[in-house]
């Protein structure tokens, strides 16, 4: 009798084993579609006086593997958010005619004007072209502003956000530190990919299973159960936010230390589009005095000499934002000066000077021409653009290499989890049957008592 | 390696994505025409095309002006042969006039052609372009250059160059100094001088007039070949410009336009794979569908 009772308890326990089964295979399959999620699995350990039991459930995930994602993450994110800045103010400066365009027909309607020094349409024209050149160069100037205030608000943006993720991190690592629940320890490997994805640095698991967040320049972000806050401040030098981690009342700038989007932001704000306006600044003033040195030189058409084209920049920063048409060369063709100082009318050497200023190499000290900066200013951009491109599409094959890597060891595989479901329902089936033998035995015993 | 359907289904919808972009860009290119459309695209190739408008851009200049340049040698062309022509008759005029045969009387109605000849040396020799410059007038283009009553030339002996390149230039003007004393005879003065000796019933003076004349037909001649040189050059200088503006248009071309026949290829093999990739993607998903 009691071993007829032992085996109904044994019966139970593998029920309750083959039930466990059950729940995990269906758990994996509801969650075939859920952004990492890691599949679990469920061990099944033989008693030693009989029956099985079920251990702990699973998780199948590599925190090396893990580890290399995150990085990857913070990677592609970088690369991806450059080449998008990049891209978007390429577009910009090359909508239109290009400022090299600009130049060469502003030389072109010089050399035509000096074939008739005194056709005042001809004048006109190099007036026209003078002022198309001012704006062209004003509205790129603009233009490089736009991109960078907009990398900037990306900044105010998305450092908060960085914040409350890291907050989220270290209340994560408290729920996995009390419950151990393989699903929460997917949720922090999230908000780590997200955190990582926008600030770039490492995550790795500490002995004490908590995850630790450093940024790349070494300032710890969350440490067990702590985060320490991120915030922004405008820098006072620039005008542009600074990105800062606040912790223990202390306030370190890291705007230097971060990866990720917000890293590419900011590289894009202070490096990449600070090369272009700085190139287009020195554009701005190179051509200004190049052409000004030469037509305070010559001779107008009323004889006058130091006359302008352009207004006297004050100073190569700034100088393509303020470019401005000389008011009286705007106002009065007249005063292109295209004979030399004691010249006619009908002379045309200051003309040809002028002309001549497109192969010299006024621009860049002396190393360029003006119209071949102009190009490197856009140039310089692209070469810059294609890099970033190229990281962006290594950073993506890397990415979906480790991802497969990953679903490799933690997907869930529909079918899979369909045969598991059938084996565990046969199994349960099969006990269901023994316990019904076991409980009909049990039965006649009773009846002939 | 363990594959899941998840990351089967990934991979076929990877597949067709990464397809229907190839598809996209070749469709783009062969649009547009062109390759590269901007400098990320390929930046050397994009540089080097920019560089090849800006020649562009300067060669354009650069022929205006030769054009502008070629006009005015041709008007100076037919200045100088009018005049050569008018020279000529008062030649003719003058050894008529000399000739002892003739009467005070004739010799006033040969001075009163030989007045309206000088008249319209004079006008001539006074021409302006079409902007109202003076063709002879030297760099005081504004100014008369010759006299009206006497001839005299008050213009300078300075030439206009226009740009043939970026590094060149060539003469592109006549200066009406090449018709006076310092190149041979004061021409129109010497016509001036004829005339009034003419009138003046003076045989002597018409005579000694007789081999400046003979000298002013060679010099006018002397002129119209300088002239006629600097035509043949600029002449040059636009054929080379054509030439150049075809090169230009190559270069353009190779580094940034599209080969058709290349694109096209592209275009087949591209949409070949994207259907496959798509009758792929449509088996797997059959294959992996649970309800089957």
């Amino acid at each position: 009798m009691s071993d007829l009772m032992s085996l109904l308890s044994l019966g139970s326990a593998a029920l309750s084993a083959a039930n466990n089964g059950v729940a995990v295979a269906t758990n994996n399959a509801a969650n075939a579609n859920t952004v990492g999620y890691s599949r679990q699995t469920v061990s099944f350990e033989s008693n030693l006086l009989g029956g099985v039991t079920t251990g702990a459930t699973g998780r199948d995930a590599s925190n090396l593997l893990q580890t290399r994602i995150r990085a990857s993450t913070g990677s592609l994110a970088n690369s991806s958010q450059t080449q998008a800045s990049i891209s978007d103010l390429e577009d910009t400066l090359t909508s239109g005619t290009g400022l090299d365009s600009q130049l060469s027909t502003l030389f072109s309607k010089i050399s035509q004007a000096s074939a008739s020094p005194t056709d005042s349409s001809l004048r006109d024209g190099v007036v026209a072209a003078t002022r198309d050149l001012v704006l062209g160069i004003n509205n790129r100037a603009a233009q490089i502003a736009s991109a960078r205030k907009d990398a900037d608000a990306r900044v105010y943006d998305n450092v908060p956000q960085a914040s409350q993720l890291a907050q989220q991190l270290a209340d994560a690592n408290a729920i996995v530190a009390k419950s151990g629940d393989p699903a929460a320890m997917d949720h922090r490997e999230q908000i780590a990919k997200q955190l990582t994805s926008l600030v770039g640095g490492t995550a790795r698991i500490d002995p004490d299973g908590n995850m630790r967040f450093v940024l790349d320049g070494g300032s710890v972000l969350v440490d067990g159960l702590h985060a320490a806050k991120m915030q922004t401040a405008p820098d006072p030098t620039t005008g542009y936010l600074t990105a800062q981690v606040v912790d223990g009342g202390v306030t370190r700038d890291v705007s230097s230390q971060l990866g990720g989007s917000i890293g590419a932001d900011i590289t894009f704000r202070d490096t990449t589009a600070k090369k272009t306006a700085d190139q287009l600044d020195q554009l701005a003033y190179d051509t200004a005095t190049a052409f000004n040195t030469q037509h305070a030189a010559n001779a107008a058409l009323d004889g006058t000499t130091g006359n302008l084209m352009f207004v006297a920049p004050t100073a190569v920063s700034g100088a393509a934002a303020a470019l401005t048409i000389d008011p009286t060369l705007d106002s009065n063709s007249n005063k292109l000066a295209l004979a030399s100082a004691g010249g006619l009318p009908g002379d045309n050497t200051g003309g040809l000077a002028l002309f001549a200023l497109a192969t010299t190499k006024n621009a860049v000290g002396g190393t360029k021409t003006l119209t071949d900066a102009a190009l490197a200013v856009v140039g310089d951009l692209g070469s810059t653009g294609a890099v970033a491109k190229s990281d962006m599409d290594r950073d993506q094959l890397v990415s979906d290499h480790l991802d497969g890597l990953r679903d490799s060891l933690s997907g869930v595989d529909t079918q899979e989890e369909l045969t598991n479901l059938a084996r565990f329902q046969n199994a349960s089936s099969a006990v269901t049957k023994f316990v019904s033998t076991i409980n009909d035995m049990l039965t006649n015993l009773i009846d002939k008592l | 390696m363990r594959v899941t359907d998840h990351r089967i289904v990934d991979i076929s919808a990877a597949a067709t994505q990464r397809n229907q972009s190839a598809v996209a860009d070749v469709t783009q290119q062969l649009s547009s025409g062109l390759r590269v459309s901007k400098p990320s695209d390929d930046p050397a190739a994009w540089i080097a095309a920019q560089r090849e408008k800006v020649r562009a851009a300067l060669n354009d200049g650069t022929s205006e002006a030769i054009q502008v340049g070629s006009e005015r040698l041709t008007q100076t062309d037919g200045v100088l042969s009018t005049l050569a022509g008018i020279v000529s008759q008062a030649r003719e005029l003058a050894v008529e006039g000399s000739n002892d045969t003739q009467s005070a009387t004739s010799r006033s109605d040969i001075g009163a052609q030989l007045s309206s000849l000088f008249d319209a040396a004079v006008a001539a020799a006074n021409t302006t372009d079409p902007n109202g410059e003076y063709l002879l007038a030297g760099s005081k283009s504004l100014t008369q250059p010759f006299d009206s009553t006497t001839g005299v030339y008050s213009g300078d002996s300075a030439t206009r160059g226009v740009n043939t390149d970026t590094t060149s230039t060539q003469i592109a003007t006549t200066a009406g100094s090449n018709l006076t004393a310092t190149n041979g005879v004061d021409v129109l003065p010497l016509l001036k001088t004829l005339a009034t000796a003419m009138n003046a019933n003076d045989p002597v003076t018409v005579r000694a007039a007789l081999g400046d004349l003979d000298t002013a037909v060679k010099q006018i001649s002397q002129v119209r070949g300088q002239t006629g040189a600097h035509m043949a050059v600029l002449d040059s200088a636009k054929a080379a410009h054509t030439a150049l503006a075809t090169q230009i248009q190559t270069a353009i071309s190779d580094n940034v336009e599209i080969d058709a026949v290349s694109a096209a290829s592209q275009l087949a093999k591209a949409s070949q794979a994207l259907t496959v990739s798509q009758a792929v993607t449509s088996h797997v998903l059959q294959l992996l569908n649970p309800a089957k």
